[in-house]
């Protein structure tokens, strides 16, 4: 605490500096700026374009990589780096980049940004990244979908593991998508680690499909594939302005979380990269977020004056209770995408087999109670819902590190393969599912 | 042939340099990624533990059942979709024939992943034809559902290979072959099996072999149909993951590779010694067949049905671009232009820079083609098939095992007077484009090779003039229908390669349209615009295919008087 | 392979049947066209069972037009084609049960040499057991049993035809057609293909068409042979016939050299004369109309040498002219005589004393009158 206030004093007083100097030319800051971002063209164009007219010469090169290419990116030409922002969602992926030494640290000027948004700081404590704008996630739905097959409207996230959801719902894999990662993970912390995945496996043997993007779910409630996503709040306000007949709405176990921008290490153009950083967090930079195809919300408080019809996470309009320990997500970062995909993505099928038998199941025993079948269904639940590791070991250092090595020289030597434990996984999840499915499927024999 | 010394030492520098281009940009980027392969993950050291682990994984088994499930399902759709368009227009007098044959080549033009776009809205669960179904039958196909959602769009997509290739093989089939069997009392589907079948099987092998190899490899279109389980996407998932270093995904390419290069290896086997098309000429000539008005009622029927399923995505992709909002709807609530004002005002760049790029690509590729063709055929250099075998294996290397290659070997090669990464500099995007499509180009230009007689050449060198000048000056002239056959294909084809440029980009500004297409087509907003530019692109590429056709047609036209006359002057 | 050993006359063969199902094939006011290209413009012919017949011509005159109308290929044609009783012209190629060996053979490369004779047994739906032995003895026929294995691309040009011919037969068509089945081979082989032809068809008394462009060929082989110029029957008869008493012009000239004078047919009294270029002028028959008309005799008719006076005896035309050309061909000297502005061809036999007379030289010579032939086309 004592140490971002000191850093609260500085920052404070350096802007204060900056603000009787005159605005830098072109000339001062170079001509050029290479900017890596997971945002959609309908975001960094209007960001490209106001930069550029407020430095004449300039030049932005706008890289879209979906955040985990982005990453890869980065790293893969790191030894000959020409990268100068990254520009993305997630905090995850900053936090690999910065683990990776690839970030460079900078101090913001621009004052007026408060510390946190709901439970969640804005800027990166070390200083290497900064949010400038916040996201919560949520659920966003088509209207006419819904309808036509007559499913409600959901408000939480227990909602999406009734019956009534099998089939229509859609989700990105965690491992594919910095953002769902984060939503995955605000559940895991939300309800417990236990309860956290048994909801998800609920959710999950509903889903119609676990998209390879995250852009591939409001895609898909667009054109009406699936009838309800779980997206960033975004994308649903993106789409609605866009004119797609969807809604969105905030579940109240949801967090908000800063889409972050940062100083790709050895940037060659720093200067540039330090102009765009202080241009986004400016109050004119802020307010371009409310354009209605980027629709984010902002981490300026003021802005919301401008736009009554966005919710004010400042005010407490966003019911964002979980609070969101970064430490703990970024431990066990990649062993839960492995274990989402081992359990959920690769087994969707097996999953939605015995989910299926188990909802046939209960909707018999409500209409004829019987007491034994009931025991089996809830079994039934038990072994879908079981899990191969306890959060203890997700959180051992060196279990996760399995998942997560990189052997930085060729000396380097790290024990076990990843390969096999998804394996060991995998023969768990796959017989629980199958025993799971003949539970539910003796059940219904019982009562029929 | 008699070699001349300087002739043999021109052969031994131009076959290094094109050796030298395929080391540097083929083998060694492929083989920088698939060594992680043979790392132990613990120590670096080599080690083949990483092919037990896949083999015991049942993911992986599975995902290697489901590729080779889908790579065979989907030449079998392909098959069913191109036999009858090759059949009734190259062995019957069908109106329109050209027309269906160039409608039939349309879909290797649109990138896959933006068909696959357009077929969710026409085929998927919720798309066009389901919901009429369901309204009106109260029943709904599952075309797009998981594995059989791959097979639909890969089979539309790439079953213009069948189609050329078959078409080859059976316009070259003598009338009388066909004739003879009737005479005996063969016709219809008999007729078919037992006779003009058989006789085009090299180019229905050659073709069926390419299908099944790009299918196996494809990544794209299971990725947007969000199937995970088969072996392309489990590499690109696992390669592209957040900071991991996972061996599995490189494990994964070198089997994507060897496999791919063992279909080749089995078709090149199974058609070997088996090309019977020039073996009956003459007498009944290549003239086509009537069809009676039954028949030719039928030929229309199945012909049309097949280009409405064909160019599906291309329908979609139409509605898409004028429409305004289209969600679960048969089709789209109101039409406008205003997407093509949006493409128009900001994405030429990415047309510009696509012509750039396959063009230059399709340029370099029949350039090597032509070359390594040359160096194959008509020269005794020691050891020149590793160029035909290199040339040709490109083929089988996934995009993104390229892409990924080019990053870790050109990343630190700083490119004189430019001062950029020889891996961010466009160029690259060219130089990989190059080696994606030279197996195309390589087997045109070794085709119209193979057609030039050698006497032809003897001559020019007994005239005196020396090699190179005979290959300038008469090899490359009678090669020209098929070097520009090659420059089709490849140039069409790389115009929507996506895989290995979206590792490549380096700035917007050098994005080539495929690339600009899946970045509109990434926001809520941008699939109208993304459409449009779709729509641009299979224009742009289908018009100049079509006039480079005609330009093929008419010097193929030109070539077979000239090679008559060759045949004439060799018997 | 030995072409020459392998393709000696064919040992007897039993079992392909022969003679008793000869058929007549009667062609009715036949018109074919390809779009506005009027091809056959009306033929009629009638063709007898068991005859070896010739379709002659040069490239584009129908004949092959008219053949695979036989065999119900190309364009439908307008007029009738009866074979015995049948009229075939509306059917399909596959219902005629026409046998056609095609000019390339077409032999099916993708199957041996016993799968391409089967092929048509196959088809009809013979019994296995049975095609097994009736392929067996079409290839003895052909004198290629051992060859029953091969790949049509392992066997020599004759041997290919054979196998075609096998293949025809073996089906026991009701006509035997045969697309210009010589013109692929070589020039011995030629001669000897074409007798065994003649032997095979006389053996098996097929009703057989030949399409040739070669007049030898036609002569050789044929009973009777019909000469097609521009989609139209010239005229149809014996070689003989034909050779020696042309209808026309054009078939007198497409049956061999002659030589042809213009002039006309004038009234000498109560006779008729014949006035031509060069000084050619000779009583012709009383029967012929006076007009414009062409001597034509053929260069073996005409004789050098003689004394002088001799030309002048009656029924002769005598002359006198320079050698300016003299062309050897082994059995004759081919001479160019110049008469009056004309070159008459002369062939003298040669005989081994008897020089060839050197180009300049002035000799006289004479023609039998009654073997000129007056043509009025």
């Amino acid at each position: 605490m004592s140490v971002r206030g000191m850093r609260w004093v500085v920052l404070a007083a350096l802007g204060f500096a900056q603000a009787w100097s005159a605005p830098l030319s072109a000339q001062e800051i170079g001509d050029k700026l290479v900017v890596v971002t997971s945002f959609p063209k309908d975001l960094t164009n209007v960001f490209k374009q106001a930069f550029e007219s407020k430095y004449p010469g300039m030049t932005v090169e706008m890289l879209k990589k979906k955040t985990t290419a982005g990453v890869k990116y980065i790293q893969e030409t790191a030894s000959n780096n020409t990268s100068d922002i990254f520009w993305a969602s997630a905090p995850d992926a900053f936090e690999v980049l910065k683990g990776d030494g690839l970030l460079a640290k900078y101090e913001v000027r621009a004052t007026g940004i408060p510390e946190k948004v709901g439970v969640f700081p804005i800027n990166d404590p070390d200083g290497y990244y900064k949010g400038f704008a916040a996201s919560g996630y949520g659920f966003m739905w088509n209207t006419r979908y819904l309808k036509a097959k007559k499913v409600p409207e959901p408000a939480e996230w227990e909602d999406l593991a009734e019956a009534v959801y099998f089939g229509h719902v859609g989700m990105s894999a965690p491992s594919r998508s910095g953002t769902t990662h984060l939503t995955v993970e605000t559940v895991l912390q939300g309800l417990g680690w236990e309860q956290g995945w048994a909801l998800w496996k609920r959710i999950g043997g509903n889903l119609k499909t676990v998209t390879e993007r995250s852009f591939g779910v409001p895609s898909g409630v667009n054109s009406g594939q699936f009838g309800v996503g779980i997206v960033i709040d975004f994308f649903g306000f993106s789409s609605k302005a866009s004119g797609y007949p969807v809604e969105f709405r905030y579940p109240s176990t949801t967090t908000l979380v800063p889409a972050n921008i940062a100083i790709v290490a050895n940037a060659p153009h720093p200067e540039a990269a330090a102009a765009f950083i202080e241009f986004v967090l400016s109050p004119e930079g802020q307010r371009l977020l409310l354009d209605p195809k980027i629709r984010r919300l902002p981490v300026r408080p003021e802005i919301y004056a401008e736009a009554p019809d966005l919710p004010n996470p400042f005010e407490g309009e966003i019911g964002a209770t979980v609070a969101f320990d970064v430490k703990k997500s970024k431990a066990r970062y990649n062993l839960v995408n492995s274990l989402f995909d081992v359990m959920i993505t690769y087994r969707l099928d097996d999953l939605q087999a015995a989910t299926k038998a188990l909802h046939e199941a209960e909707a018999a025993l409500a209409a004829e109670p019987d007491e034994e079948a009931a025991k089996l269904v809830a079994r039934g639940w038990e072994l879908v819902a079981a899990l191969p590791i306890d959060e203890a070991k997700s959180l051992d250092p060196d279990f996760a590190g399995i998942f997560k090595k990189r052997r930085k020289k060729a000396t380097d030597v790290v024990t076990g393969r990843q390969a096999e434990v998804e394996q060991e996984w995998d023969d768990f999840v796959r017989a629980n599912y199958a025993e799971a499915r003949e539970l539910a499927e003796k059940a219904l024999a019982m009562v029929r | 042939m008699n070699f001349s010394g300087r002739g043999q030492w021109g052969a031994l520098g131009t076959g290094g340099f094109v050796l030298l281009v395929l080391l540097v940009f083929l083998v060694i980027p492929v083989a920088k990624v698939i060594y992680v392969a043979f790392q132990h993950p613990d120590t670096g050291a080599f080690t083949l533990v990483n092919f037990i682990d896949f083999f015991n994984t049942s993911l992986f088994r599975e995902s290697f059942y489901n590729s080779l499930y889908v790579a065979a399902m989907s030449v079998v759709v392909a098959s069913l979709i191109a036999i009858p368009l090759a059949y009734f227009t190259t062995r019957f007098r069908f109106g329109a024939a050209a027309l269906i044959q160039t409608l039939g080549v349309i879909p290797l033009i649109m990138p896959p992943f933006v068909g696959a776009v357009a077929m969710q809205m026409i085929f998927g669960a919720n798309g066009t034809i389901n919901l009429l179904l369901d309204e009106y039958f109260g029943f709904t196909l599952p075309f797009m559902e998981g594995l059989n959602g791959v097979i639909l769009v890969e089979a539309i997509h790439y079953f213009p290979f069948i189609l050329i290739n078959l078409s080859a093989s059976l316009a070259n089939i003598d009338r009388s072959v066909e004739e003879s069997a009737q005479n005996l009392g063969s016709y219809g589907f008999r007729l078919f099996r037992r006779i003009v079948f058989p006789l085009a099987m090299p180019g229905y092998a050659a073709g069926a072999a390419l299908v099944f190899l790009k299918v196996f490899d494809d990544l794209g279109t299971p990725l947007l149909l969000n199937v995970n389980n088969m072996l392309a996407p489990q590499a690109y998932l696992r390669i592209s993951s957040i900071g991991i270093t996972d061996p599995m995904g490189y494990v994964i390419s070198v089997i994507l590779v060897g496999f791919s290069l063992f279909s080749l290896w089995v078709s090149y086997f199974v058609t070997r010694g088996k090309d019977y098309a020039s073996l009956e000429k003459g007498g009944g000539g290549l003239g086509k067949r009537e069809l009676g008005p039954w028949g030719r009622l039928g030929a229309w029927a199945v012909v049309l049905l097949i280009l409405l399923i064909v160019l599906s995505p291309h329908i979609g992709l139409l509605l898409l671009s004028f429409g305004t909002i289209w969600s679960f709807s048969v089709l789209p609530d109101a039409y406008t232009l205003e997407h093509y004002r949006e493409v128009f005002s900001t994405a030429m760049p990415y047309i510009t820079n696509t012509l750039i790029y396959a063009g230059l690509a399709a340029l370099l590729d029949v350039v090597l083609a032509t070359a390594i063709a040359y160096i194959v055929w008509r020269t005794g250099l020691p050891g020149r098939q590793i160029l035909d075998y290199l040339g040709t294996a490109a083929v089988a290397v996934p995009g993104v095992v390229l892409g990924i290659g080019y990053l870790r070997v050109f990343h630190d090669f700083q490119v004189p007077l430019v001062d950029e990464p020889l891996a961010s500099w466009w160029v690259i995007i060219v130089v990989a484009l190059m080696i994606r499509r030279l197996p195309y180009a390589l087997r045109a230009c070794t085709a119209a090779l193979q057609q030039v007689s050698v006497t032809l050449e003897e001559a020019a060198l007994n005239l005196g003039a020396g090699r190179f000048r005979t290959v300038r000056r008469i090899v490359v002239p009678l090669m020209a229908g098929g070097i520009m056959a090659g420059f089709v294909t490849s140039f069409a084809t790389a115009a929507v390669e996506l895989s290995a440029t979206i590792m490549l980009v380096a700035a917007e500004s050098d994005a080539p349209v495929a690339y600009g297409i899946y970045v509109y087509m990434q926001t809520a907003a941008g699939r109208g615009p993304g459409a449009a530019l779709g729509v641009l692109a299979v224009l742009l590429v289908g018009v100049a295919t079509y006039f480079s056709h005609r330009f093929v047609e008419r010097s193929r036209e030109v070539a077979e008087a000239d090679r008559r006359l060759a045949v004439a002057q060799g018997a | 392979m030995n072409e020459h050993a392998s393709s000696t006359a064919p040992p007897p063969a039993r079992g392909v049947r022969t003679g008793p199902r000869a058929e007549r094939l009667v062609i009715e006011g036949l018109r074919l066209s390809f779009g506005d290209n009027e091809v056959l413009k009306g033929v009629d012919l009638t063709i007898e069972p068991g005859e070896f017949f010739a379709f002659l011509g040069p490239s584009g005159s129908g004949k092959s037009t008219l053949l695979r109308a036989i065999a119900g290929f190309g364009p439908r044609p307008a007029g009738r084609i009866l074979i015995g009783e049948e009229e075939v012209t509306a059917k399909p190629p596959w219902l005629r049960n026409v046998g056609m060996v095609f000019q390339s053979y077409a032999l099916w490369p993708h199957m041996t040499v016993a799968k391409n004779v089967a092929f048509g047994l196959e088809e009809r739906g013979v019994p296995k057991s049975e095609i097994a032995v009736r392929v067996r003895r079409a290839l003895e026929l052909v004198g290629l049993a051992e060859f029953a294995d091969r790949r049509p691309s392992q066997l020599s040009g004759g041997q290919q035809q054979r196998v075609a011919l096998a293949r025809t037969l073996v089906v026991e068509p009701r006509v035997l057609l045969l697309d210009e089945p010589l013109s692929n081979l070589d020039a011995n082989l030629r001669v000897q293909v074409r007798r065994e032809l003649k032997q095979l068809q006389r053996r098996l008394g097929i009703t057989t068409i030949f399409v040739t462009h070669d007049q030898e060929e036609a002569n050789t082989t044929s009973d009777r042979m019909a000469v097609l110029e521009e989609g139209v029957i010239q005229q149809v008869g014996a070689p003989v016939e034909l050779y020696d008493r042309p209808a026309n012009l054009f078939v007198a000239t497409f049956l061999g050299s002659a030589n042809l004078i213009e002039g006309e047919v004038i009234a000498d009294g109560g006779a008729r004369l014949f006035s031509g270029r060069g000084g050619f002028r000779f009583p012709v028959a009383d029967e012929e109309e006076e007009g414009r008309a062409h001597a034509l005799f053929r260069p073996q008719t005409v004789h050098l040498g003689g004394p002088p006076g001799s030309a002048e005896e009656p029924g002769f035309f005598g002359f006198s002219g320079r050698v300016v050309r003299a062309e050897f061909l082994g059995m004759l000297v081919r001479y160019g005589i110049e008469v009056g502005g004309l070159e008459l061809l002369v062939d003298e036999p040669h005989e081994p004393d008897r020089p060839i007379l050197p180009e300049g030289s002035e000799v006289t010579g004479r023609i039998a009158t009654r073997r000129i032939r007056i043509l009025r086309a």
